[in-house]
């Protein structure tokens, strides 16, 4: 009977042990795994493994996706338990913070940096100014229009000699005539207001990004004319966004104008098949009369490829990032209609898949020539969230534009401090 | 004599044995962690999961934020908006379930339903319904109201959703209590001639009172912790988001927005401190009222 007890409880230790071990194969090949969070391409990155595959029959690379909001979550707690996948996406959102910690593999050695911008390099590049990623794409952000809107009010298409007051007088023109509004100018930082602070001689941090510059009269001078925006009969308030973002109320035809990065077009066209025709894209309106600058600017954002310090098979996984990086791998991304490559002069691989659509994305390649890095300093997760407060409380008029600015500037600069106290 | 003993050694360890997944389990989910927070709480949090000892540093600047306070308030006041009237129609549903009616089972079933329901489903069907431009209240009120982006009504019409999602599960809990009451009770009251009101408050209402506790305590912790639904409700674009901001929410967006994880274990601690408080305060007053007698 004892003996009876004593086999089962061991039985019951075996079976609880049992889901713990794991096992590795033996026979020559390495499989990685690779993280991403963008449904809309998974086939593009899926092609570019099978391409390594097809050259190294040995490493098999599995892509899995997981969706932006458990992303971050997930991949801090792989970084603590020292599970990272063997490639994944890095953001600039997130990079300085792995970066900084030792978190990611040195890069150096794998990237190219001729045939790539200086934008592109910094934003793979931690504080200390080493790379940590190889440079996978580069965006844009534009001015999406309705086509048929402006066509009922007369007024002429967007184009690149547009300025702020244009912007303006369209969306009047357009609300008068079809009841509809104008441009929608909402709460956002890259998709809003931090493309108007840059084109107005602005900018949200200091040269050094050690130090918050809103109340600069260039950034103020932005915030004022974008925030105003919303004062207007054409432009819905803050409320109405909280319901309805931009992009829903665009493609129900409620409104005219939006700012859109060129990353969402590929899958407004799809998910939207009546609106296809109907809409095109243009460069951002230029500041009339900037406090310095030409008054054009566009928030350019970019990811990179990276991998954990500890990598086991850093080796392979090093030489798997070097064919991403490289003009092959960023051919196959491009041609997939997922990005617009980093690599320079493969931007046309990307437009070119628009051909099959009547819609002119030229333009999203035209502003690289004056984009404007997308804003971090490695403070940024902390301060982003109370910026983002602050601003609804300019918009609904519990602080005004002056005291929101100031408390804006200090949220960034209390955050900043505790990274770059030296320089304080 | 020395047999029996031996017996009941052998039944002990054969005890442990089986609860010991449940017992590993709770210590390991959730007693550790919990000890984990209060000493996370003192601590500065540097970036993936290491930890500073630095003292009170994180209540004091809890204490002193008045964004905090809001959420406490908050809080408390979604407790009150939420609690007896969700309880009240909770009771009233399951008197009504308990009484002789056509289709019972098909309106217990009704009422069952937005339990299984999962919480996200329900806020995102709410939320369309509440929607300003194209909601159906709205719509039928031929008005302009911002339920869920005016500061004035935000909480109201989270509340709103809260007591719909939990009418059904109460009640059912209620209906069990409910159908324990014998109903000797009620033919000797109808034989005194005692109306069906007098009942309800004589009869049912002290025999119910056990369950009712139960009820009570298990949706005060439920509100005071809530979280998923203002979440899902109130998104940061949201003018109204402090006028909703829960402890909660509050502790979310600090650990995993902001990354700060120490003063976010503050705001938990706060909020454990605050669930104890208001549960102890419940097992006195419960002498007063809850009737544990046959």
């Amino acid at each position: 009977m004892k003996k009876l007890h004593r086999l089962a409880a061991g039985a019951l230790a075996a079976l609880m042990a049992a889901g713990l071990a794991g096992c590795a194969p033996d026979d020559g090949t390495v499989n990685l795994t690779f993280q991403i969070w963008d449904v809309a391409q998974r086939d593009g990155m899926q092609a570019m493994c099978d391409a390594y595959t097809a050259q190294h029959p040995d490493v098999h690379i599995q892509v899995q996706v997981i969706n932006w909001d458990e992303y971050w979550t997930k991949l801090e707690a792989a970084t603590m338990s020292n599970k990272m996948p063997d490639i994944f996406w890095m953001h600039t959102n997130e990079i300085l913070k792995y970066a900084d910690n030792g978190k990611l593999a040195d890069c150096s050695d794998i990237v190219d940096t001729e045939h790539f911008s200086d934008i592109s390099l910094s934003n793979a590049s931690g504080s200390d100014g080493v790379l940590y990623g190889v440079p996978k794409d580069k965006d844009t952000v534009g001015l999406v229009y309705n086509k048929e809107m402006f066509d009922a009010a007369g007024v002429a298409y967007p184009d690149e000699t547009w300025t702020w007051d244009d912007l303006v007088d369209a969306s009047q023109k357009i609300y008068d005539a079809t009841g509809n509004y104008g441009y929608m100018a909402y709460a956002d930082d890259q998709l809003g207001y931090w493309n108007f602070v840059y084109q107005a001689g602005g900018s949200i941090l200091t040269a050094d990004k050690t130090r918050g510059n809103f109340l600069d009269p260039g950034t103020e001078k932005g915030m004022a004319f974008y925030i105003g925006l919303q004062k207007n009969d054409w432009c819905p308030d803050q409320t109405y966004f909280a319901e309805t973002s931009p992009g829903t109320a665009f493609f129900s035809e409620k409104g005219a104008m939006f700012l859109e990065g060129n990353w969402n077009i590929l899958s407004e066209l799809q998910n939207y098949p009546d609106m296809v025709g109907k809409w095109d894209v243009a460069v951002l309106p230029a500041c009339p009369d900037p406090v310095s600058g030409d008054g054009r600017a566009t928030i350019s954002n970019g990811l990179c490829y990276a991998t954990g310090a500890n990598n086991k098979h850093l080796d392979i996984v090093k030489d798997v990032l070097k064919f991403f990086g490289s003009e092959e791998g960023q051919r196959i991304q491009g041609e997939s209609g997922a990005a617009i490559p980093a690599y320079e002069g493969l931007e046309d691989t990307w437009v070119g898949v628009f051909d099959a659509y009547p819609i002119d994305v030229t333009c999203f390649v035209d502003m690289f020539d004056y984009c404007v890095q997308s804003v971090n300093n490695a403070a940024r997760p902390e301060w982003k969230t109370p910026v983002s407060d602050t601003l609804l409380k300019i918009y609904t008029g519990e602080l005004d534009l002056q005291t929101g600015l100031q408390q804006m500037q200090q949220e960034v600069d209390t955050a900043s401090a505790e990274y770059y106290e030296e320089d304080a | 004599m020395q047999k029996t003993s031996k017996l009941s050694r052998d039944g002990a360890v054969w005890g442990l044995v089986m609860v010991a997944p449940t017992v590993i389990g709770l210590l390991v989910l959730n007693i550790w962690p919990f000890f984990q927070a209060i000493y996370m709480s003192f601590s500065k949090s540097l970036p993936f999961g290491e930890f500073e000892f630095e003292g009170i540093d994180n209540y004091v600047e809890m204490f002193s934020n008045a964004e905090f306070w809001k959420a406490t308030w908050n809080t408390i006041l979604f407790c009150i908006l939420t609690v007896p009237v969700g309880i009240f129609l909770a009771l009233l549903v399951a008197v009504m379930l308990n009484s002789k009616i056509r289709g019972r089972t098909t309106f217990r079933a009704i009422f069952f339903l937005p339990m299984v329901v999962a919480p996200a489903a329900v806020a995102m069907v709410w939320k369309w319904i509440f929607n300003t431009q194209y909601g159906i209240i709205n719509t039928m009120l031929g008005q302009n109201i911002g339920w869920l982006t005016d500061s004035r009504f935000v909480l109201l019409t989270c509340a709103v959703v809260q007591i719909w999602s939990n009418i059904g599960y109460d009640a059912v809990l209620l209906l069990a209590g409910l159908q324990n009451v014998s109903a000797t009770l009620y033919e000797a009251a109808d034989l005194d001639g005692a109306s069906k009101v007098r009942q309800f408050f004589s009869i049912t209402l002290p025999m119910v009172s056990p369950t009712l506790f139960v009820v009570l305590i298990m949706r005060l912790m439920s509100s005071l912790k809530v979280f998923d639904l203002v979440y899902m409700m109130v998104d940061d674009a949201n003018p109204a988001l402090s006028d909703a901001q829960t402890l909660m929410s509050l502790f979310y967006r600090e650990s995993f927005v902001a990354g700060d994880k120490g003063y976010a274990s503050a705001i938990v601690v706060w909020t454990v401190l605050l669930i104890g408080i208001v549960t102890v305060i419940q097992f006195i007053g419960q002498k007063k009222w809850v009737n544990y007698e046959v």
